[in-house]
């Protein structure tokens, strides 16, 4: 009978790969049985044809169910199955303890970092949301487009805007203006100090529904004689008593009565003040025209209106009500994006602080991932060990899934331990932190989104460091695991040391990246403290004219004091910093000008002797003379200046400017007037020196410290109601860069504590694969191999995957550092020896790391090592 | 009272293994379906309702010798447990007492 040929073997072979197993015989049997009966009764086709519909019918997914067994098996999460693991995990914990303490103190480290920058992050994510309807808070920008297609984003507004949108807009609930923060001294009996606060427009507590401790802040806000302070302030100057109703001196002169104590503002708000007055007390001339760009401006939508429908109708709002200007275009941006993008390019919102925000942010997983990385590989070169364990449990009869359960329990209770030294160490090191980042993180456990992040930190890093080991070590035959064959040869997947290979080429590439970046940034940091620009300023004091010395007349005094002095060489006045001008004007005007596009330049008035105390070269022509009215519509340009208006020789034509058509008198080198990110910008300098508010002196060199007491001595003279302080420019300089600054000290700890994790694990692995070549060290030596040559065969290994590792991250290291560098208009080659450093430097330590375990090896004694067999 | 169920199609079965007898295996279970209520049943669907018919205690089975016309493989032969038996009385007894509730008349319109 060979039935059996003529049936489908398609059939047949789906019987057999997917058929139940303990049916499948008499199935069989039973099919050719019946196909012999139906060729017999309705012919061959037909009875192939019933053949193969009985097959596939049977072929049901569960048509039969699964025989039970007879003696049941724990389910893998039991309570007696987790205790089990806890007692497991926690015994192999101390019969490995230098291979446990490895491991803990690299995801120890690993999750300090990644909880600190997490904490920052958070902190950082949630600026302003504290507010109520902070949905609908919006801050207005206005856009103005330049010559060609540059568009400028201009974060000041016109004063009447806020009044202007009261009236014509009908999507805004509330709008209010705000001058920028100033500290102004505050009297109180004897307390004296200067306190930061702001002038707000009535409508601030329309937009910023703040809670108040006492009094009505509306009310208080409205009435000109009354003053809003802060918690903070109210307990330092009325310690004792309520402080509404109390009489508050702001700035010597003005008197204000407590109206309303409001709660503290948190860190996290963009808005910082200690007192609030009435826009109207303070409110000058050239804040109330559309021409200047004098204020901040927030306003609060209706609800169920969107931005761009408020935008919309702010179309042409400054051709209503301003002549001058017709090609600018209102923007409004959500509070809470306030914080966080910062940068307008062209108009739109590029970024700002969101970029360090994910900068730290993959640092600190990569951080992370390296450290779990160090557990992966351990546990998979401890593997082979371990595999009796398994053998032994699975013949047993250990389910799959109880023995990923109890390594991933082991790996958990180990980041469970890491997690609270980790906690440790952000508790210790989070003082430093929060200096280094002027933040007031706490690790406040009362708010459970932290609970969620910590608990959320630990089971991913237990999960993620134990996942290889329970997935690998858990899948093999039980008789080839307990013959040792599971681990030699793994049929047909990567085994296990290839993937530590992998693993350890990634774990360098991130290192060498952290360490690229480590030496460009902190070369282009070095660049921005040395590079000459074009002006002196470590030699340069300033100081803010406040007091008495707002006067003029009493300034020039104290500057002619000042000149007179063996140690000061110059002294000069300024309505800015030279190295942070913020203010750009449109008003240039030349012959020859293309009428119709308008250019931004910058600008700024200075005082008698400017060139002088700064150091700034002049190229052409001569400074403005001292005292001489004639030079107030004179004006000194810079190269920028030249080239925008196409002049060879500039000195001596005439502009157009703040104060009427004059001549340019002299031509400066190109000075930096702000960030090195920025190219330099064409400015004009105007003579004015009532407009002054600041005070620059030069000391003679070497007489720094008399400068400083000869000036404090005088600046006490004329104005000793005011604490004395003074800075250098260079620090002014330095605040330009206060986020680089930050980045660059992070990176560097980052840095440094990537690569000790990874040399961490490197150190375990060599220690491993040195005890697994014992005995091929002990023929070797035997045999006469030189010590040299031992170690070498041992180090190189390791050295390899780190070479390919440094290859494999240069060219991202490149990229990425090329991109950072991108955003600096002025700023350091990436040249190849950084390259070479970094790559030298991992080798380095590397080669440091594994060397003591293969030296250790190299020396043993052979004898040792070979008695056993 | 409570009761095992049983299916149409699964008290066929059980029946005709009770019929079989000693001989009651995959084959003979589905031809003799097909010849006693001449309806064409597959054989997928009776070795289904065998396998269950014994998951639900009804049926007991053990493998019997090998013949050369199944390539040599060995048969499944099927007996009904006590429990099957007491399951088929039980369905019996109902199907009775139901046809004895009929009205006369109606039994005479049926053409009983």
């Amino acid at each position: 009978m060979d039935a059996k040929n003529k049936t489908p073997g398609w059939a047949n072979w789906l019987l057999k790969t997917f058929g139940h197993p303990d049916t499948q015989e008499e199935v069989t049997g039973d099919l050719l049985e019946l196909y012999a009966h139906w060729v017999a009764t309705v012919g061959e086709r037909k009875a192939r044809w019933r053949y193969s519909l009985n097959v596939l019918k049977l072929l049901r997914p569960f048509a039969v169910r699964n025989q039970s067994t007879d003696y049941s098996t724990p389910f893998f999460l039991s309570p007696a199955m987790i205790q089990n693991y806890v007692k497991i995990a926690l015994r192999n914990l101390l019969r490995h303890k230098a291979y446990s303490l490895i491991n803990i103190v690299g995801l120890a480290l690993g999750m300090a970092c990644s909880l600190l920058i997490g904490l920052w992050v958070y902190d950082e994510l949630n600026y302003d949301r504290f507010l109520p309807y902070h949905a609908q808070i919006h801050y207005v920008r206005v856009n103005y487009s330049f010559r060609g297609n540059e568009i400028q984003t201009a974060s000041a507004t016109p004063g009447p805007l806020s009044e202007a949108i009261t009236r014509d807009i009908p999507q805004v609930a509330a709008v209010t203006k705000l001058t920028w923060p100033s500290e102004r001294l505050v009297h109180v009996g004897d307390r004296v100090a200067k306190e930061q606060g702001q002038y707000a427009s009535v409508g601030f507590f329309d937009v910023f529904d703040l809670p108040a401790v006492s009094g009505n802040p509306r009310s208080a806000l409205a009435n000109l004689n009354q003053i809003v302070i802060s918690q903070r302030l109210a307990e330092i100057y009325f310690p004792n008593s309520q402080a509404v109703g109390q009489s508050l001196q702001l700035d010597n002169n003005k008197r204000f009565v407590v109206g309303a104590v409001l709660k503290n503002l948190p860190p996290t708000s963009t808005l910082q003040f200690d007192w609030l007055v009435n826009f109207k007390a303070q409110e000058e001339e050239w804040q109330t025209q559309w021409g200047y760009n004098a204020v901040q401006t927030y306003l609060r939508l209706k609800p169920a209106t969107t931005a761009l429908q408020a935008e919309a109708s702010m179309k042409g709002m400054f051709r209503r009500y301003a002549t001058f200007n017709n090609n600018e275009h209102i923007v409004l941006q959500p509070i809470t994006d306030l914080h966080l993008w910062g940068d307008y390019e062209n108009g739109v919102a590029v970024g700002g602080q969101i970029e360090y925000v994910r900068i730290f942010g993959i640092v600190a997983l990569f951080i992370l991932l390296i450290a779990c990385i160090n557990f992966m590989n351990l546990s998979t070169a401890r593997s082979a060990k371990r595999s009796r364990e398994v053998g032994v449990r699975k013949v047993i009869g250990a389910r799959r899934l109880a023995l990923v359960g109890q390594f991933l329990s082991e790996s958990t209770i180990l980041s469970l331990l890491s997690a609270v030294i980790a906690l440790v160490l952000v508790w210790l090191t989070l003082p430093a932190f929060n200096t280094l980042f002027d933040k007031q993180i706490t690790l406040d456990f009362a708010d459970p989104v932290r609970w969620i992040g910590i608990t959320g930190l630990v089971l991913i890093t237990g999960l993620l460091a134990g996942s290889y080991p329970a997935l690998f070590l858990s899948g093999g035959q039980p008789a080839r695991i307990l013959q040792g064959l599971h681990f030699r040869f793994s049929n047909h997947r990567a085994g296990p040391a290839q993937l530590r290979q992998v693993l350890v080429v990634f774990q360098f590439a991130l290192s060498t990246f952290l360490i690229v970046g480590m030496l460009v940034i902190g070369r282009q940091m070095s660049y921005l403290r040395t590079k000459h620009l074009g002006l002196d300023r470590g030699n340069v004091v300033y100081l803010n004219l406040e007091g008495q010395l707002n006067d003029y007349q009493k300034t020039e005094a104290l500057r002619h004091e000042l000149i007179q002095l063996p140690s000061v060489a110059g002294a000069t006045t300024a309505a800015h910093l030279p190295l942070n001008i913020q203010s750009n004007t449109t008003d240039l005007h030349w012959s020859g000008q293309n009428e119709k596009q308008l250019v931004s330049v910058s600008a700024m008035s200075v005082g008698n002797d400017f060139i002088k105390t700064t150091g700034i070269k002049l190229l052409d022509g001569r400074d403005f003379r001292p005292n001489a009215l004639a030079d107030t519509a004179c004006y000194l340009i810079n190269e920028a200046a030249a080239r925008l208006m196409g002049m060879n020789k500039p000195v001596g034509q005439h502009i157009t400017f703040w104060f009427g058509k004059g001549p340019i008198i002299g031509l400066m080198k190109d000075f930096h007037l702000g960030s090195l990110r920025e190219a330099i910008k064409p400015l004009v300098i105007t003579y004015m020196p009532p407009s002054a508010q600041y005070l620059l002196i030069k000391p003679r060199a070497g007489q720094t410290a008399q400068a400083l007491a000869d000036l404090e001595r005088l600046v006490n003279q004329f104005n000793g109601d005011y604490p004395f302080s003074y800075h250098f420019l260079d620090e002014a300089y330095q605040r330009l860069y206060h986020r680089e600054q930050q980045v660059s000290v992070l990176i560097n700890y980052f840095g440094i504590l990537a690569i000790l994790i990874s040399c961490l694990g490197l150190f375990g692995l060599a220690a491993f694969s040195a005890e697994q070549r014992t005995k091929e060290i002990g023929i070797r030596k035997v045999l006469g191999a030189s010590i040299g040559s031992l170690v070498a065969l041992l180090s190189t290994d390791f050295l390899k995957l780190v070479l390919i590792a440094f290859i494999l991250a240069s060219p991202v290291a490149y990229y990425v550092m090329q991109q950072w560098l991108t955003g600096f208009a002025y700023r350091v080659e990436l040249s190849w020896w950084v390259f070479v450093l970094a790559g030298g430097l991992a080798v380095g330590i590397a080669l440091l790391t594994v060397s003591y375990q293969s030296i250790k090896t190299a020396l043993m004694n052979p004898v040792k090592s070979l008695r056993s067999e | 009272m409570k009761r095992a169920f049983l299916g149409e199609f699964e008290e066929v079965v059980l029946l005709t293994v009770a019929i079989l007898d000693e001989g009651a295996y995959g084959v003979t279970v589905t031809q003799e379906i097909e010849q006693k209520t001449g309806r064409a049943v597959g054989f997928s669907t009776v070795h289904t309702t065998l396998q269950r018919l014994q998951e639900k205690g009804f049926l007991a089975s053990e493998m019997g010798g090998a013949t050369a016309e199944r390539g040599g493989r060995r048969k499944r032969f099927f007996v009904v447990t006590a429990a099957g038996r007491k399951a088929l009385a039980e369905v019996k007894q109902v199907r009775e007492q139901l046809w004895n509730a009929l009205p006369p008349q109606t039994l005479q319109l049926m053409g009983g």
